[in-house]
């Protein structure tokens, strides 16, 4: 964990994707310190006052990268009472206090590996996808399940950075979708993610690093059914916080 | 409050005016010191925002130095201590950490070094049961001898920590080319040096790890402080446990579960969920800074760059004052590819000069200019390090020369024209022959 930096921040836009899932883009009142793709910021609502302490917070992953200098980028859904005054109190223009940067889901380079993303779970690989180009050597399969098409978020990010790069592809998954589509190539598998489904895809699921990203009973239940299915528990990491 | 505040803070800088600004020199009465702590209103205020906040340990302003001074020297990490000697401490302890598998330095592994220096360069490798290789110095850029550094690695050599002395970086072509060839760690005592640079790049930055002193008499101050900057993650790490107690949790004081698993990991035969706070990765110190030394650092670091710059003027400055007695003083001079914030003047008396070095540096103290020997000169000859297990490349010759010949007068950026006038005149007297 390098630097971290306590930064208040002015809520720049809201993106409401449906009634209980937003995205936030703020900008920040001072030089954002290096992070990495994977880690993860505090945010509080209340104002923070240095002479006593940081006020209640939660953790959200970064969606946005290290080289967007002058945002940072995070999505949220509605699970308690922090993210309900979250989504009730804040507006465009509200302030809020980030400190950042924590945690070590870092995606490690040199192995090929599988990602499951399970909702706002995305963002914990939003920027390490953005960073992806032409020449990203390890394969990387992105496994994405959401409710909807518009709650897939950062989809057309991540199309675009597929379309351009040979060895990452996607596999999205949709609770709504009666049957698969294909919209111009891309296919939609119906139904929610599950580690049944995943590892049909794969050729030899042994060969891959597996990185979780979701709700807590996703990360529990695909983590133990992965070990389960052979991959070595040393192989299956995830983004978990109490 | 805010109100309240504000009139205190104006207040302090009112008092700034009144009792510290536009001081003349007087050379009949006041020393010209070696070096000494140059500030303006800016850290007066500072310093009282901080105590108002009354957190008292490392806080806002410790969190802004670190980001500011990493940003500075363009590495990743800076820890801030309470010293530059603890700085050492941590740096060079940081390299025995088990997280570091088989690359860890182990009890009885070399670290080459030099003796010619301060002690806490080499107090840190003898406190980590680990063996010091002494090389000889230059004259004149007293930074570790080139050739003898080729001939100091031997088969258990796994360490370089050297200081860069006075602000002058040592020859880091060849100790890059050592650290790379023989898989060497390597740490820069860059407590004299902030600001100096080797073929463009920053001293502090080669190096694996670094230490920075901010004691009044470096080129910035917070009082007692120090830093220790890494670009290497699992290094900051470490470090950072080193100087927190040795416990694995990186929380900052007062927080808690900043990493989101306080409860829920597994360490060594701990019960399951033990409290992070309270895991202990390393057998570590309590090296902490208040936010009030961290307060007065960010205001120092703003002038960081003009202090350097005053510093590298006075040393030409004095350059051309002493240059005429260059047949009795042997005068400082960088190394190759090098551009120093000199920390200080540092002079040796030849042999032929037909004075000695305390006649001159007597003289010198009698007309209140300061003098201060090169730190311990051969630290093998004092007491608490005669007897220590080492080895020893040569016989240390210009290292002993330095223990009877040379000193040093100061460049700090306090040092104004009516200064060195004076100094000009003194030294002046004193060659011509007065006091001898």
């Amino acid at each position: 964990m390098p630097l971290t930096r306590k930064i208040p921040c002015t809520v720049q836009t809201i993106i409401k994707h449906s009634d209980d899932v937003f995205t936030l883009v703020l900008e920040p009142e001072k030089s954002l310190p290096r992070f990495r793709p994977g880690q993860f910021l505090h945010l509080a609502i209340d104002d923070y006052d240095p002479s006593g302490f940081w006020p209640e917070s939660r953790v959200f992953s970064i969606a946005s990268s290290s080289n967007h200098s002058t945002s940072l980028i995070i999505s949220y859904s509605v699970k308690g009472t922090f993210t309900a005054r979250m989504a009730n109190e804040l507006f465009e223009g509200a302030r809020v206090w980030v400190k950042l940067p924590y945690g070590e889901f870092i995606i490690q380079s040199g192995e090929d590996v599988v990602l499951l993303a399970g909702g706002t779970g995305i963002t914990a690989f939003t920027a390490f996808i953005e960073s992806l180009d032409a020449d990203h050597p390890d394969e990387t399969r992105l496994f994405y399940g959401a409710r909807n098409e518009s709650l897939l978020l950062y989809e057309g990010m991540i199309s675009s950075v597929a379309g351009s790069t040979p060895a990452f592809s996607t596999h999205y998954y949709l609770e709504e979708l009666t049957a698969p589509r294909n919209d111009g190539g891309q296919i939609y598998f119906p139904g929610r993610l599950s580690i049944d489904g995943i590892i049909r895809h794969l050729s030899h699921p042994e060969g891959y690093s597996y990185y979780l990203s979701g709700p807590p009973e996703m990360l529990n239940v695909f983590s133990h059914q992965l070990v389960d299915c052979g991959i070595e528990k040393c192989r299956v990491r995830i983004d978990a916080w109490e | 409050m805010d109100e309240l505040r504000r009139a205190v803070l104006d207040a302090v800088d009112k008092y700034y005016s009144e009792k510290y600004s536009g001081r003349k020199f007087d050379p009949l009465v006041d020393r010209v010191h070696y070096a000494g702590r140059v500030f303006d209103q800016e850290e007066l205020v500072n310093l009282v925002d901080s105590s108002l906040d009354f957190y008292l340990t490392a806080n806002r302003y410790a969190e802004e130095f670190e980001f500011l001074f990493a940003d500075y020297l363009g590495t990743d990490d800076a820890l801030l201590v309470n010293s530059g000697s603890s700085a050492n401490l941590v740096a060079l302890t940081a390299l025995t950490s088990d997280k570091l598998g088989e690359k860890r330095l182990k009890p009885g592994d070399e670290v080459i070094t030099t003796a010619a220096g301060f002690p806490t360069t080499l107090a840190p490798i003898l406190q980590n049961n680990l063996v010091p290789v002494f090389v000889d110095v230059n004259l004149g850029d007293y930074t570790a001898n080139p050739d003898q550094l080729l001939n100091a690695i031997g088969p258990k050599t796994r360490a370089i920590m050297m200081a860069h002395t006075l602000g002058v970086p040592f020859d880091l072509n060849t100790v890059m080319r050592l650290v790379k060839e023989h898989d060497l760690w390597l740490v820069e005592d860059n407590c004299d040096a902030l600001g100096s640079r080797y073929n463009g790049q920053l001293t502090g930055t080669f190096g694996h790890l670094a230490s920075h002193s901010f004691y009044p008499a470096h080129h910035i101050t917070m009082g007692e402080g120090g830093c220790v900057v890494t670009r290497d993650e699992t290094l900051g790490r470490i470090a950072r446990s080193i100087r927190d107690w040795g416990r694995d949790c990186y929380c900052a004081g007062g927080e808690n579960n900043t990493c989101g698993k306080r409860f829920s990991q597994q360490f060594g035969t701990l019960p399951y969920g033990y409290d992070h706070k309270y895991v202990y990765s390393h057998i570590g110190y309590n090296l902490k800074v208040t936010d009030m030394q961290a307060a007065i650092g960010v205001a120092q670091l703003k002038k960081l760059p003009s202090f350097i710059e005053k510093r590298k003027q006075n040393f030409s400055a004095l350059t051309k004052i002493l240059a005429p007695y260059e047949e009795h003083l042997i005068l400082p001079k960088a190394t190759p590819n090098s551009d120093p914030a000199w920390f200080a003047f540092p002079i040796t008396v030849r042999d032929t000069a037909g004075f000695t070095r305390n006649e001159i540096t007597e003289f010198l103290e009698a007309n209140r200019i300061e003098t201060r020997n090169l730190f311990s000169g051969n630290l093998l000859r004092h007491p608490a390090f005669m007897n220590i297990e080492r080895r020893v490349v040569g016989d240390l010759k210009n290292t002993d020369l330095i223990t009877n010949n040379t000193f040093f007068i100061g460049v700090y950026p306090g040092i104004e024209e009516a200064h060195l006038e004076w100094i000009n005149e003194v030294f002046q007297r004193f060659m011509t022959g007065e006091g001898r």
